[in-house]
Parts: C-alpha cells; sequence; structure tokens
C-alpha cells in the first residue's frame, strides 16, 4: 500500500471495540490507535496525522457526529467511516450526506471493515483535487 | 185682665146684653167672659145663622177679629174665608149635633179646628162653638218623626242584606227592598220561618238553605231577636238574613283550591320521586317480612322489565335473577328474614332477552308497633356503571399493552444496541484471531488472547440476553419479592444507550439495604423505565446546561421503599402535574401521553403512589413510593 503505514484512529465508548478492532487493523497493515472517547481523540496529538477515523455514534459527552462537526470546524479533512449498534438505518443517509465515507452497522464483517478504511483512505487526495 | 182696647179684646157684647141689670148675672158673665179671654185657645161662637155672636182674646189674636166682626158672617172674616165649606159645615153640626173637625193653617201655624153645637138654654140651640187648637208643635213633631221614619227606612233599604218585621203569628209585618227583592216568594219563606222559630226564645243565628225563584239555591244566615216596641203590648220580630252563598262559594272554592293545591303538590313530588328513580334508575321497594307481601315503586317495575301492577311474589323476582346469583340472593334474603338488620348486595339479572343487569340493593329492616319485621330498601341499576368498570379495565389493560409495545419498540433498537456491541467485539476478535494463527509463524499468544476476549464478548451478550429475557419472558402478575434497586439497575443497563444517545448524564443513588417490595416485577420494570424515559425526552431541547439525570431509590418512613427521578429538563407547570398522570395527557407532541396514567394506576395497584413536583432548580421530578414487605401485594388485575 503506502511506505508509512497509515493510521486509522478509532473513537468507541465500547471496550472491546476499542480491543478488537487495533489489532485487525494491525494486521491488515495500518497503524491503529483507539480513543475512549470525542474528547479524548480530539486531545491527543494524532489528529492531523490520522488518516481514517472509525467513529462510534452514541457515546457519553461528545458524539460520533459532534466530533465530525468540529472536525469540519477544524478544517480536519479526515475521512470518517462511522461504526454504530444502532439498527436504524435512518442516520446513515444523513451521515454520509455530511460528508461520511461509510457507516458500518455493528457487526461488521472484516472484509466490510476493509474496504471502507480502503475508501477512506482514498478519499482524501481526491477531495483534496477538488478543493485546490 | 180687662177689656181695654177693642181689637186686642174679646168681644162678648151680646151676652153682657142678655145678662141685663142682674148684677149677680153680670159679675156671673164677666167672670166668665174674663175666663174665656184667659184660655189660649181662640174660641168663636157663631149663631144659629152663622153670624159671629162673639169671640175670646186669643181668637181676637189669632184670627184678627175685631169688636165690629160681631154680627158679621163668618165667611167674610178673611182668615176664616181660607177654610172652605166652614159654614156647610157649621149647618151640620147644629143640625146634628154632632161635633166636627178641620185642619186650618195660618201662616205657619197649625190648628186643628173643632166645631161643636152650642146649646142656650135647654132645648134651644143657639149656634156654633168653634175651637181653634193650635197643634204647630206637634205638627212639627210628627214632621220629624215622618221624616226619621223615611231616613230609617232609606237606611234599610240601602242596606243589602234583607231585614224583616214579623207579627206575632210570624207574618210579615215589614221589610226592607232587599227582603222583598230576595224573598218573591213569601209563602215558602213564612213556613221555614215558622218551622225555624217555633218555640225559640233564645234565638240563635241559624243557616238556611233555600231555593229562589230565579235566584237559585242559596244560603243565608238567619238571625232573630224579639223587638220591644215602647207602648206596643203586640210582640214582633226582627228578623235579618244574611245571604252567605257567595262567601260560601268562595271559602268552597278555596277550599276546593287548597286541595287541589295539595294535590298538585302530591302529584308533583311523586313525580319528582318517580322522575328521580327513573333518572337514577333506582327503584324502590317494601318488603313485609311475615307476609312475604312486596310492594315495588314503578322504577323497580321497569328495572325487572314487569308490567307495572304485577303481584310482586318472590317466584316472580326468582324468574329474573340470573341463575349463578339465586343462591346468593336466597342466602342474603333468609338471613335478612331472621335478623331484622339492614343488608346490601349485588346481584344480577338474566332478562328475557338474554341480556344481563348488575343491581345494587340496599334495604333497611324496621319494625312494626307489633314487632313485624318490614324493610324498606332501594334497588339501582348498576350496569352502565358495571359494564363501563369493565370496559375501562380492558381499555387498561389493552393501554398497558399499547405502552409495552412502545416500550418494547424503543428497548428492542436499545438491546439491539447492547447486544450488537459485544457481538461486533466477537466477530471482530474471531478474525483477529483467525488471522493471527493463519500467519507464519502463527502469533498464537495473540490468538489465545483474542479468543479469550471472543469468549468474554460472548459473555456479555449473553448478560444482555439474560436481561431482556427477566424483562420479557415473564407473564402478567408474577408476584414476588422484588429488589427495586436491582430493577432499577436493570432498567438502567438497558437504557443506557438510549440515553447516552440522548446525552444524558446519568447518576445513580442506591440506598443500601434496601427492603424488598412485593409486586410484579416487570410492571415496576415499566414504571421506573417509563420515568427514566420521560426524564430523557424532557431533556431533548436542553443545550444551555447539563442534562443531568439522578435516579434514586431511599428508604422512606413507614417501610415504603422511593424511586425518584429527576431531570433538568423543561420541568412542569405547576398546574399541569395532575393532568400529567391523566391517560392521554401529554406536553410531548409525539408522546402517547398514557405511560404516565398507566404507571401510576400500576403504582396504585401496588397500594403506593405516585407523583411529579418541580424541581428548585431546572426541571422535575417523578417520583413513586410503595410500602415494602409482604403487605404490598398488589390488587388483582382489573375485573
Amino acid at each position: 500500500m503506502t511506505d508509512k503505514r497509515s493510521l486509522v484512529s478509532i473513537v468507541d465508548d465500547d471496550e472491546s471495540v476499542r480491543e478488537s478492532l487495533p489489532d485487525l487493523l494491525r494486521l491488515f497493515g495500518f497503524a491503529a490507535e483507539a480513543f475512549s472517547s470525542a474528547e479524548a481523540f480530539l486531545a491527543s496529538d494524532v489528529v492531523s496525522e490520522t488518516s481514517c477515523l472509525l467513529l462510534d455514534i452514541a457515546m457519553p459527552g461528545m458524539s460520533g457526529p459532534d466530533l465530525q462537526q468540529e472536525l469540519t470546524r477544524r478544517r480536519q479533512t479526515i475521512p470518517i467511516v462511522f461504526i454504530t449498534g444502532l439498527v436504524d438505518g435512518s442516520v446513515r443517509p444523513h451521515l454520509l450526506a455530511r460528508g461520511a465515507v461509510d457507516c458500518l452497522i455493528k457487526p461488521f464483517s472484516e472484509a466490510a471493515l476493509l474496504d471502507a478504511v480502503r475508501a477512506a483512505l482514498r478519499r482524501p487526495y481526491s477531495e483534496q483535487v477538488t478543493a485546490t | 185682665m180687662t177689656a181695654q182696647s177693642a181689637t186686642l179684646n174679646g168681644g162678648w157684647a151680646d151676652f153682657r146684653a142678655v145678662s141685663g141689670d142682674d148684677a149677680a148675672a153680670n159679675t156671673a158673665a164677666t167672670d166668665l167672659i174674663n175666663i174665656l179671654d184667659t184660655i189660649e185657645v181662640p174660641i168663636v161662637v157663631l149663631r144659629c145663622d152663622l153670624m159671629i155672636a162673639g169671640f175670646n182674646k186669643a181668637a181676637a189674636d189669632v184670627l184678627r177679629l175685631s169688636l165690629s166682626d160681631i154680627g158679621r158672617a163668618s165667611r167674610d172674616i178673611s182668615v176664616l174665608a181660607g177654610l172652605p165649606g166652614l159654614e156647610e159645615q157649621c149647618s151640620r153640626v147644629i143640625a146634628s149635633g154632632e161635633e166636627s173637625q178641620a185642619d186650618f193653617r195660618d201662616g205657619d201655624k197649625w190648628f186643628v179646628m173643632r166645631i161643636s153645637r152650642y146649646p142656650q138654654g135647654e132645648r134651644q140651640v143657639t149656634g156654633a162653638v168653634l175651637t181653634f187648637t193650635n197643634v204647630t208643635a206637634f205638627r212639627e213633631c210628627i214632621d220629624q218623626v215622618i221624616y226619621e221614619r223615611e231616613c230609617a227606612k232609606a237606611i234599610l233599604n240601602t242596606v243589602a242584606d234583607p231585614i224583616a218585621v214579623l207579627d206575632a203569628d210570624q207574618r210579615i209585618h215589614s221589610g226592607n227592598r232587599a227582603f222583598y227583592t230576595l224573598f218573591l216568594e213569601l209563602a215558602s219563606l213564612r213556613t221555614k220561618l215558622k218551622a225555624i222559630l217555633a218555640g225559640t226564645s233564645a234565638f240563635q243565628p241559624v243557616e238556611v238553605d233555600h231555593v229562589f225563584p230565579g235566584e237559585g239555591r242559596r244560603t243565608l244566615i238567619l238571625d232573630a231577636r224579639p223587638l220591644s216596641l215602647p207602648g206596643h203590648s203586640e210582640r214582633r220580630i226582627l228578623v235579618t238574613f244574611k245571604d252567605i252563598t257567595t262567601r260560601k262559594q268562595t271559602a268552597a272554592a278555596s277550599g276546593l283550591r287548597a286541595i287541589a293545591e295539595r294535590k298538585e303538590e302530591l302529584r308533583r313530588s311523586e313525580a319528582f320521586l318517580a322522575e328521580a328513580q327513573r333518572l337514577s334508575l333506582t327503584g324502590s321497594f317494601y318488603w313485609r317480612v311475615p307476609t312475604d307481601e312486596i310492594a315495588w315503586s314503578e322504577q323497580l317495575y321497569r328495572i325487572f322489565g314487569i308490567d307495572r301492577g304485577a303481584l310482586v311474589t318472590p317466584e316472580l323476582i326468582g324468574s329474573r335473577v340470573h341463575p349463578e346469583d339465586i343462591p346468593l340472593l336466597h342466602d342474603i334474603i333468609e338471613r335478612a328474614r331472621g335478623a331484622g338488620t339492614d343488608f346490601e348486595c349485588e346481584y344480577r339479572l338474566q332478562m328475557p332477552d338474554q341480556s344481563v343487569k348488575y343491581l345494587h340493593m340496599v334495604a333497611h329492616g324496621t319494625r312494626d308497633e307489633d314487632g313485624r319485621l318490614e324493610y324498606i330498601g332501594a334497588v339501582q341499576d348498576v350496569t352502565a356503571r358495571r359494564l363501563s368498570e369493565q370496559a375501562l379495565g380492558k381499555a387498561q389493560s389493552e393501554l398497558a399493552h399499547v405502552v409495552r409495545a412502545t416500550a418494547l419498540s424503543a428497548l428492542t433498537a436499545s438491546i439491539a444496541h447492547e447486544v450488537n456491541q459485544p457481538l461486533s467485539g466477537i466477530i471482530t476478535n474471531a478474525s483477529t484471531c483467525l488471522r493471527m494463527l493463519a500467519a507464519d509463524p502463527p502469533d498464537v499468544a495473540g490468538a489465545r488472547e483474542t479468543a479469550r476476549r471472543t469468549i468474554r464478548d460472548g459473555n456479555r451478550a449473553s448478560d444482555v440476553i439474560a436481561r431482556v429475557r427477566a424483562l420479557f419472558t415473564k407473564k402478567e402478575s408474577a408476584i414476588e419479592a422484588v429488589d427495586l434497586n436491582e430493577v432499577t439497575r436493570e432498567v438502567m443497563a438497558l437504557s443506557l444507550s438510549d440515553l447516552q444517545r440522548n446525552r444524558v448524564v446519568l447518576q445513580l443513588e442506591l440506598a443500601e439495604d434496601l427492603p424488598a417490595v412485593t409486586g410484579d416485577r416487570i410492571q415496576l420494570q415499566q414504571v421506573i423505565l417509563n420515568l427514566l424515559r420521560n426524564a430523557s425526552d424532557a431533556m431533548v431541547d436542553v443545550h444551555d446546561r447539563p442534562r443531568q439525570l439522578l435516579v434514586r431509590t431511599e428508604r422512606e418512613d413507614g417501610g415504603r421503599v422511593r424511586v425518584s427521578v429527576r431531570d433538568a429538563g423543561v420541568g412542569v407547570d405547576a398546574h399541569n402535574v395532575d393532568k400529567l398522570l391523566d391517560a392521554f395527557y401529554t406536553t410531548k407532541t409525539d408522546g402517547m401521553g398514557i405511560g404516565l396514567s398507566i404507571s401510576r394506576s400500576i403504582i396504585e395497584r401496588h397500594h403506593g403512589r405516585l407523583w411529579a413536583e418541580a424541581n428548585d432548580g431546572p426541571g422535575a421530578t417523578f417520583a413513586f413510593s410503595i410500602p415494602s414487605g409482604p403487605a404490598s401485594v398488589p390488587d388483582s388485575a382489573p375485573r
């Protein structure tokens, strides 16, 4: 893929997700960092280095969409893949319309995860091209 | 008196002349003349040829005679000229010797003139003597009497009541106009009066009915009293009549009116009662126990659907009572028969069309003076109430079902989330594990770690399922000892993601050593779940402060347990607090509004109460408290 391993950051309040996803992503060859809240992610020093953000929707405090807004405000155009345990599919189109790359419904397969992350990693260039 | 003035003295020349020289005779004549002149009654003596022979002084004054009038014809005397037929009268008197009288008026003076024969010597009639008795005062007196009598007559005639005077034989002597007007036909009255007055000395007024021609029957009060007439020995009776026909008719009419009014009043109050019975669907009855005599009000006939007036027998009643209730009613009646105490019961009727009526009967027992037992009672048709209670119970359970379904749908999302989290972990871990094992060399340690995590996540999912099963697999009304802390924790666990999604900051304060309550675990879970959802919903529009939610359990005085849910939401209007708990009242645009109502009925069935109050700060607190221990067994499901 790339010389430098792309950093995939994970923000989810669920511990099992934070434990399991980074290992799988690393096996796929990505660098991975997990955060238990949006606030913790924003406070970290990896925001600008993150190539893809796997973001939970429902969290205490700042929610996934809140973080998305905040990043847009900060002009941090990180491709976002939402991951959610909600069966309610109605939020998905809404989130995609606001620029999310994908929205994965838990539980999701490793193939679906991989597709979404790859799509996210392709995204910034095209966006940047159109932006400049 | 001496004769000094010719005009003023009497004229008695002839009488003196007759006396001659006889001194004694002269003296006697002079004495006589003097006596005559002193008499105030005018006296004129006429000769047979009706010439004036002499007159006394009074005659000279009254008839204005002078001496020169002696020997003149009486008709030539101006004063006497006004008496027609005087000479003929005098001649007749002279001839017959019978006295004659005539009225004579001179100005305002009235006289009675008497003509008598004047005898001179033994046999020879020489003329007539005219005496004039002044009756002016007497006439005035009579006039006065006549006037008074006319006045009295006029007064009597204006009196409307008949008055009559009877003679001793009860013949009508006189009567006033009213009397004669009324008693056109006197014969029958006389008979009646005779009968009434016979032998009555002390008379009391009597009421007499009399049929008058043209007037019809009239009622009179007849009063009578003896008239004492001074100087009259004849016994007379004054009879007065008072016509009281009109008064009697008026009295009778007003009496009739009073009776009619009382009747009307009675009729009205009967109508009132009947209408009240009809409206309240309440009939009344009377039961004389020893004879089994039963009387029903109109409404009771209507309730039983039996023709009004039918003889009420125990058999008749039995024919309508619902077969299942006959033993009950029989039992009650037999007990009432013996005890004589008040009784109250509910029973059903089965009508000929198979419809069922619910009746509520209340009866009060009394004993009459002979100690016989009687019951007076009321029977109310409470069918509508029973049916609506049943309908209400049904509606309530339907509502409960709806609420449950609604809650279930919300919970489904919540549960899915809860289960999907560990499932997601399981799948990811399993994928990782497979990849680690497939690597060359295999990362066995990593695989072991991920497999371990897989098991943990599997257990987590299993826990969620167990909680869901606890929430939904139990059937209705399973009464058991319930730890409200545990119930609260379970509900919390299930609602957590929902609450998180709404960015609710949850705080739990569960009391230690909370006593168990007895009740339906699922229903109590529902209540808490409902309160949580309400609290969460109330804070949806809060953006300027933390959406703080405090759930607290605590012991209350009197062995009660309280669960309160305090939010920081829009709060409740003090006026709406009661309404909030009513079914279908909602302040939420998308809410069903029945959750709180159902919650309250659940809590009330647990002998508890549910209330809402505004916080000191923002938001509201909804809380319930129920007794702890085995005493709090809830009522059975609604009838």
